[in-house]
């Protein structure tokens, strides 16, 4: 019974887990102009996603080892140099993106410009990480997130065209160039495959002691909760796409990609869509700062992670304070959190292979991981992956670029 | 009973080092002290001084200049951690004993996080005297990517990784050292083997494996006693590069087939 409970209360915080700013944005994005055309890449997304994140998990497991260790250890300092500077920098623009989020939230609730949010929501969010346990933290905002399980209810209140969605998914509207499709499912698959999700697993994995025993738990959080939080990624986008796509409106503020809930369920529905953004982008502020302390700590092998005192880990916790006020401070010069999301997601595929290989390479390697080296289906979708992800990352920038970031 | 054999890069550089009794992390393998002849490593080098060089290029040598311009040392060497705490080596590096704390930790501690309530601090902690290196030793970063001549004074490779042996001199009496072995000399520059050089073991996904093998193809194992030179900038061999092993020589056993 307790154990179900776990394996419940693990799934639940995963889905809620899984949507942050970054999902929010893209797919309300993705769905006001390009339908459901766009669907396809979520779903490649999530399956990338869970291969990796159980990969990670599974060497956390059995070696105790966090993905970040891994790709000092495997790659060498240079090239783990040159992932850390691309990793922090991601996670820190994307820690900016999930304060302004949590701030816009706010600003719908209260009606107070968000800008005077930020500075509250960056303190509370830094006492959290100073003083709550890991695990408390984690299930509170987890759970809370789940409340976006609004979109899918509106989706149906909506009454869509159900057939009019279908056909939606593999015929992308004409008026879009094929640039601009690609250079959407590039920062759709950056917002699915974001590395710092790998770093916060595998990281909450060794601070919560997981042992060999923990396998199938962690398993089947990952293989449950991971698809269905997708799910709810295609729920948003599918909202916006009753909602926008007729119209042939586009999406500019996080107002706005609430909307579609205001009009099918109502006041009731707004209200739960705006805390529900609030508790998913705050506990991915969480996510992100402590990813920054992670990889920078598991790069230079300081002591990290909140199982310890404060005083005893204490370069992690000054860099977990450096990096709240950098990104609070980077929101308040008034630039545009929804932009610094798209711009977050498309610079975060571009850093995928990097963080992946690593992962991959030592899911192998029988030093570590003893009779719990990958199988042949895991490799075969593991080299899959990395291919796809080394072209997705050339491509990134150079997209980026031609589009003028999507415009 | 054959002595343990251990390849420096894959198994004991850039791992995490984590104290035995309680599980906490030191530092990490940023680089090796080397001595004797047949070099052997005598201990685990880390921070900055140690990171930078290895580095190289102009961030290392901005690590290297910040650490010193910071130290309160007038000829700052690195973090040193002699190499008889050693008690296992395996995803991590185990060590026994108390080693001190290195000085960024201990700065960050009393200048910014003790000050804030709920910190946990209750005490100064103890100031140990710092045990840094005393001679400047070699290291064995130093080694790596290091190009390889023969003995006419072609050029055969550089050096990806070195093999240790433990069959060393005895450290403080407690376990025999690491010696320098082989040398694993690849055709590239900056090649790293990510592991692939050992047996069938470790070797999927097919794809990643057979890229990284094609990459070091015509690889070369040198035994030690074949090195006459090990002066920089290169290794100078006492035999012609057609009498070299290649580097096939080096599967083990795969340890889940017995």
């Amino acid at each position: 019974m307790k154990k179900a409970f776990a394996v419940t209360l693990g799934i639940l915080t995963a889905i809620g887990g899984f949507v942050d700013i970054g999902d929010l944005v893209a797919n309300a994005l993705v769905g006001a102009r390009f339908g459901m055309s766009l669907a396809w890449v979520v779903v490649v997304g999530v399956i990338g996603i869970c291969l990796f994140a159980e990969m990670s998990g599974r060497i956390a497991a059995v070696s105790g080892r966090p993905v970040f260790d891994l790709v000092r250890e495997r790659l060498g300092p240079r090239a783990g140099v040159v992932n850390l500077a691309a990793s922090f920098f991601v996670s820190l623009l994307t820690l900016a993106a999930e304060i302004g989020g949590a701030s816009l939230a706010l600003e719908l609730a209260t009606g107070v410009n968000y800008l005077l949010w930020v500075p509250g929501v960056a303190f509370v969010a830094w006492v959290v990480m100073w003083r709550v346990k890991f695990e408390t933290m984690e299930r509170v905002f987890g759970l809370l997130g789940l409340v976006l399980v609004v979109f899918a209810v509106a989706l149906w209140a909506l009454g869509p065209d159900w057939g009019e969605l279908a056909g939606q998914l593999t015929s992308p509207p004409q008026a879009e160039g094929a640039p601009t499709y690609w250079y959407y499912a590039v920062a759709l698959l950056g917002a699915a495959m974001t590395p710092y999700e790998v770093f916060f697993f595998s990281s909450g994995g060794v601070e919560e002691r997981w042992t060999r025993k923990d396998l199938a738990v962690a398993r089947t959080n990952v293989f449950v909760g991971f698809p269905l939080g997708g799910l709810l990624s295609l729920a948003i986008a599918a909202c916006a796409a009753t909602v926008f796509l007729p119209v042939e409106a586009e999406v500019e503020t996080l107002g706005q990609m609430m909307l579609p809930v205001g009009l099918g369920l109502g006041k009731i529905g707004l209200a739960l869509v705006i805390l529900g953004v609030f508790a998913a982008t705050f506990g991915a502020t969480l996510e992100t700062a402590l990813s920054c302390g992670y990889t920078l700590s598991q790069y230079f092998g300081w002591q990290w992670g909140k199982l310890v005192r404060p005083v005893e880990a204490a370069r992690f916790h000054t860099v977990l304070l450096v990096t709240v006020v950098l990104a609070a401070a980077l929101i308040l010069t008034t630039i545009d959190p929804i932009m610094v999301t798209e711009y977050s997601l498309v610079f975060s595929a571009a850093a995928l292979p990097l963080t992946y290989l690593p992962v991959l390479m030592i899911a192998n390697d029988p030093d570590y991981m003893g009779d719990h080296v990958n199988g042949r289906f895991s490799n075969a979708l593991g080299t899959f992956y990395m291919l796809l992800l080394t072209v997705v990352a050339v491509a990134a920038i150079p997209l980026m670029i031609a589009t003028k970031a999507g415009q | 009973m054959r002595a343990r054999e251990i390849h420096a890069g894959l198994h004991l550089l850039d791992r995490q080092v984590v104290r035995a009794s309680t599980g906490r992390l030191v530092c990490k393998v940023d680089d090796l002290e080397l001595s004797g002849d047949p070099p052997h490593v005598t201990a685990i080098l880390a921070g900055p001084l140690a990171l930078g060089p290895r580095l190289g290029g102009v961030p290392g040598r901005l690590m290297v200049a910040i650490a010193e311009l910071l130290s309160p040392q007038e000829h700052p060497r690195p973090w040193r951690l002699p190499m008889h705490l050693v008690t296992e080596l395996g995803g991590a590096v185990e060590v026994g004993g108390d080693p001190e704390e290195p000085a960024l930790e201990a700065w960050a501690r009393r200048n910014i996080v003790a000050k804030i309530p709920g910190s946990g601090a209750e005490e100064e902690p103890r100031e140990r005297p710092a045990r840094h290196g005393q001679a400047p030793a070699a290291r064995l970063g130093a080694y790596l990517g290091k190009p390889v001549l023969d003995s006419e004074g072609k050029l055969v490779g550089s050096v990806a990784d070195v093999r240790l042996r433990q069959d060393g001199p005895l450290l403080m009496e407690v376990q025999q050292a690491f010696t320098v072995a082989d040398l694993i000399v690849v055709p590239h520059w900056h090649s790293r083997l990510f592991g692939y050089e050992r047996g069938p073991g470790g070797r999927a996904p097919k794809l990643v494996s057979a890229i990284i093998r094609g990459r070091f193809a015509g690889g070369r194992l040198v035994p030690w006693d074949q090195v006459e030179t090990p002066a920089p900038p290169a290794f100078r061999l006492n035999v012609p590069a057609s009498r070299l092993a290649p580097l096939t020589d080096l599967y083990e056993p795969d340890p889940r087939r017995g």
